[in-house]
């Protein structure tokens, strides 16, 4: 008998512990989470910004010292050809890679593991003096005459304020996300300004106008929508709405923002709408009462009493809808093309945030540069969220002119 | 002058209001009073057409205001609401300032331009005995107000669009007993102008502020005559019973 | 009269609203339903994908979703549950749960994709699973905690006091009365989050890109660090990436019917559930 006591007592005291580590656990996964993702992301300004385990060689003669990352790309893409334009002297820019020491010496010059090219990378280098030589640091070239240019770091300006996203570029990816991020918030806002108006007159209706039964028929349907895979909408929108948004609009491509934030704001209204009409229904009984026996229509009861009241909830509403569309991942990815430009107009194609990590992440090699870059783009979203989600408490719990 | 005539209401299948007629002088004031799901708030809501804000309701009968049938198709039932204010049981001002409040009315019924709505604000606070107490923070919250100043403030509201005759459901029972008091004092002064019907649940308070009393029970109006008869010398037994308190 | 009108011209304007709105989310289920009903038959739900993915069925990603729905929630059920428990009957209103409660809030807003990202790095590359069932149950289990954990501190707010109250009073100890009197009260409605978060999480694309998801398997996965096919994944592949887009539409009509199925029966079994609480309360 008191052995049992006993071993109950020990028994509930585990289980009591055991709740309380559950809630530890759940309380710091959020810190965990963030932690993670901004020690992957933050590393990438540890990493150099020319591709890894390469560098850039030049002649000893040239005075060029380091190349900024637009540079290096317009050099590669053939728009800057000389070095004078670099602040160099007048001299076409002659490009060399590994690949082409292979032409001009048999392999047998170089040795059975190629110990004899760097020598060899060395002397074509001193040779050449208006030489770009992109060669892996495994086989630095050797000589008096070769000098490497400085390899900098990515700086946090070039990802935040860069405008190119070409992170598989050679030798010099380009990290930047302003495109990304203006697309994620055009096709967001957009499609928060078709939403918002159709959800708000959706839930007026469905709170104020509609009768009860009604009511009882829409409030399920529009419940199942919001719980909808994201996927199926995407589905639905690439079959469905990029057609009809091409020939409507007599496009090229009908994978464009504008089809984005459509679907978008599909799938908004069912959390708009019942998040705003739960807001509406909650103004007391007494204030409808009040307004009606003072001689004011339903309408006008509408506008100047139920929606100033509501008002906390109804702004609840749009700051998570934003929320929503903001980190939406797989339906935009599905209609908006992808293409990581500068977002011109709403017509053309853009790419969002989560599209891109969704896009690129099963490419890039882990720990690499790119890697970093996709996770840095997570926290950017991690934040936006969290503003939007934390300002979202904020509102709904500020209520003016509220009765305590 | 109001009058009923023969009013049968249902709630569903629930018969709650049976065979009533009732006629109330203008001028005066008339309590109802009933335990508690007799029918007397009902009854009262039927004057501004608040019932008709309920699914599922039926109506049979005549309610006329001034010799009209309230309930005529012609009707327009916001111009019959402007002229027959209420009063609720909890006082329910807007989530607005002390002068929106009282402005509201006046605003939704296109009544007149801003000095005519400040005047009218003045009057009607004045009216409803709580001028000296707001007059300098008009522009506050009405929820700043205590709970006896707010069933005053919805008074001035219910004043300011100038109605004939006021309904008041239960105006004190969320009250204090000297708040209680300021609104009974209240409503023998607004007599002077105004209609008053007032349901009340406390039947010192019929016996103190009104003309005349109906009783009500299981949706019928049981006696309905001048207030010092009723409490002296009802003529029914069950009158009789609720006033002595032997239920209810 | 003036503001007779212009609610006359609100109103209208409300209800056009109301139907075109009701029109759209109509046609999107009806669009899917029309396409997908003649696809769905036997076949479809037990075979294999055949001939790139344009005939045969989806039983693998069947499989793996259900596999991944099991895997996550008995990993996130008992958490969410236990964690629940605590806030809402053991910690007091201090800092401490006030924290745990707006972390546990602002992890229900965190993108789904950001959950797959932190599921690759964590599960998939420093602890080295792998794309595997396991990181991937893990990660989606992470998404469905934050709902496991509202729904049962509602169920725990929706058991009157008096019942605690009581069974203290009895002498019964804490923990003995939230085992005896509080869980069983709330159980039903514990239940109806499970269902919802079951609905949730079998429809999730992007936490599972990274982690467990599979383009084609020809064989069902046999352990925990296998990678497994999954419903939104497949149907993603077969909308985008298949190697003969038109040929596999029918079975893209399919799986997104599939998908819209689990979903409506989840919600339905919850909105049975809760109806039949409610009759027992009111009785």
């Amino acid at each position: 008998m008191q052995k049992r006591k006993i071993i109950r007592r020990i028994l509930d005291n585990i289980t009591e512990k055991l709740l309380t580590i559950s809630g530890a656990v759940t309380g710091i996964a959020i810190l965990f989470i963030t932690f993670f993702l901004f020690t992957e992301g933050a590393a990438l300004f540890q990493s150099p910004q020319v591709e890894h385990g390469y560098a850039l060689y030049v002649n000893s003669s040239n005075p060029v010292n380091t190349l900024q990352p637009e540079e290096n790309k317009a050099i590669f893409d053939g728009e800057i050809t000389n070095w004078n334009e670099l602040g160099g002297k007048d001299g076409e820019i002659k490009i060399f890679r590994i690949d082409d020491a292979f032409q001009i010496y048999p392999e047998s010059e170089l040795g059975e593991n190629y110990e004899l090219l760097p020598a060899k990378l060395g002397e074509i280098i001193s040779k050449e003096e208006n030489i770009l030589a992109f060669l892996p640091t495994q086989y630095a070239p050797q000589g008096a005459a070769v000098k490497a240019l400085t390899a900098k770091n990515i700086q946090p300006k070039d990802y935040f304020l860069g405008k190119g996203w070409l992170p598989t570029a050679t030798p010099v990816p380009l990290f930047g996300v302003l495109p990304l991020v203006l697309g994620t918030l055009l096709v967001s806002i957009v499609a928060l300004l078709i939403a918002l108006p159709l959800g708000l007159g959706v839930a007026i209706y469905l709170s104020e106008l509609a009768s009860d039964r009604q009511r009882r028929l829409l409030k399920p349907v529009i419940e199942l929508l919001a719980g909808i895979p994201s996927v199926v909408y995407g589905f639905f929108g690439l079959v469905v709405l990029v057609p009809i948004v091409q020939k409507a609009l007599n496009l090229p491509v009908g994978e464009t923002a504008f089809t984005g934030s459509l679907l978008l704001a599909i799938m908004a209204l069912p959390t708009i709408i019942s998040v705003a009409e739960d807001a509406l229904r909650n103004t007391p009984r007494a204030m409808r009462e009040a307004s009606l026996a003072l001689g004011a229509t339903q309408w006008q009861t509408i506008y100047r009493v139920v929606i100033p009241y509501a008002k906390s909830g109804i702004s609840a509403a749009v700051v998570l809808g934003i929320g929503r569309a903001i980190g939406e991942t797989m339906a935009v990815m599905m209609v908006t093309g992808n293409a990581a430009v500068m977002p011109q107009s709403l017509m053309e194609s853009v790419r969002t945030i989560p599209a891109t990590i969704a896009a690129e992440l099963g490419e890039a090699p882990a720990g690499g540069a790119h890697y970093q870059a996709l996770f840095l783009l997570g926290c950017i979203l991690f934040v936006f969220t969290m503003i939007i989600s934390i300002s979202a408490e904020i509102i709904s719990k500020k209520k003016n002119y509220k009765a305590h | 002058m109001i009058e009923a005539k023969n009013i049968n209401f249902y709630y569903g299948d629930f018969h709650a209001l049976k065979n009533i007629s009732i006629a109330i002088k203008p001028n005066t004031v008339t309590a109802f009073i009933g335990p508690s799901g007799c029918g007397k708030s009902t009854f009262l809501r039927l004057f501004n057409r608040m019932n008709d804000l309920i699914e599922n309701t039926r109506l049979s009968g005549e309610c006329l205001i001034e010799g009209k049938n309230i309930y005529d198709k012609s009707v327009d039932i916001d111009a019959l609401r402007k002229r027959v204010g209420m009063v609720f049981q909890k006082p329910n001002p807007f989530p607005k300032s002390i002068f929106e409040n009282v402005a509201y009315g006046l605003r939704v019924n296109d009544m007149g331009n801003k000095q005519f709505i400040q005047q009218r604000v003045e009057e009607s606070l004045k009216g409803a005995a709580l001028w000296d107490e707001v007059k300098d923070k008009l522009h506050k919250s009405a929820y700043e107000l205590s709970g006896g100043q707010q069933q005053r403030l919805c008074i001035a509201r219910a004043l300011a669009v100038a109605p004939s005759v006021i309904l008041m459901d239960e105006p004190a029972s969320a009250l204090d007993p000297i708040s209680t008091s300021k609104i009974e004092e209240l409503i023998h002064e607004l007599k002077q102008q105004y209609t008053i019907v007032i349901v009340t649940h406390n039947m010192q308070q019929a016996a103190r502020v009104s003309d005349n009393t109906g009783f009500f029970m299981h949706g019928e109006l049981v006696e309905y005559s001048d207030t010092k008869k009723m409490f002296l010398n009802p003529n029914k037994e069950s009158t009789q019973n609720y006033i002595t308190g032997r239920f209810g | 009269m003036n503001k007779r009108l212009s609610q006359q011209i609100a109103f209208i304007i409300f209800k056009l609203f109301g139907v075109l709105v009701v029109a759209i989310l109509i046609s999107i289920l009806g669009f899917i339903i029309v396409n997908g009903i003649s696809v769905i038959n036997w076949e479809f739900l037990t075979a294999f994908p055949e001939e790139g993915m344009t005939t045969g069925g989806i039983f693998p990603a069947i499989v793996g979703t259900l596999y991944l729905i099991i895997g996550s929630l008995l990993f996130a059920f008992p958490l969410g549950v236990m964690s629940a428990i605590y806030t809402h009957e053991y910690a007091g209103k201090g800092w401490i749960v006030k924290t745990i409660r707006m972390m546990t809030n602002n992890l229900a807003s965190i993108p789904s994709i950001v959950f797959g990202l932190f599921g690759m790095a964590l599960f998939v590359n420093k602890l080295n699973f792998g794309d595997s069932i396991i990181a991937g149950s893990l990660t989606l289990g992470l998404l469905a905690l934050p709902v496991i954990i509202r729904t049962t501190e509602e169920a725990l707010k929706a058991v009157p006091n008096t019942y605690r109250e009581a069974s203290l009073a009895l002498g019964a100890t804490k923990l003995q009365t939230i085992k005896k009197v509080v869980i069983p009260a709330a159980m039903p409605n514990i239940i109806t989050g499970l269902i919802l978060s079951i609905g949730r999480v079998s429809g999730e694309t992007a936490p599972i890109l990274f982690t467990v998801a599979a383009y084609l398997l020809p064989q069902l996965p046999t352990g925990i660090f296998d990678q497994a096919m999954a419903l939104p994944y497949h149907l993603y592949v077969l909308a985008t990436s298949g190697t003969d887009l038109e040929a596999s539409r029918p079975m893209a009509y399919g799986t997104a019917l599939v998908l819209i199925m689990i979903v409506l029966t989840m919600n339905l079994l919850a909105s049975f559930m809760r109806r039949k609480l409610e009759k027992k309360r009111s009785k």
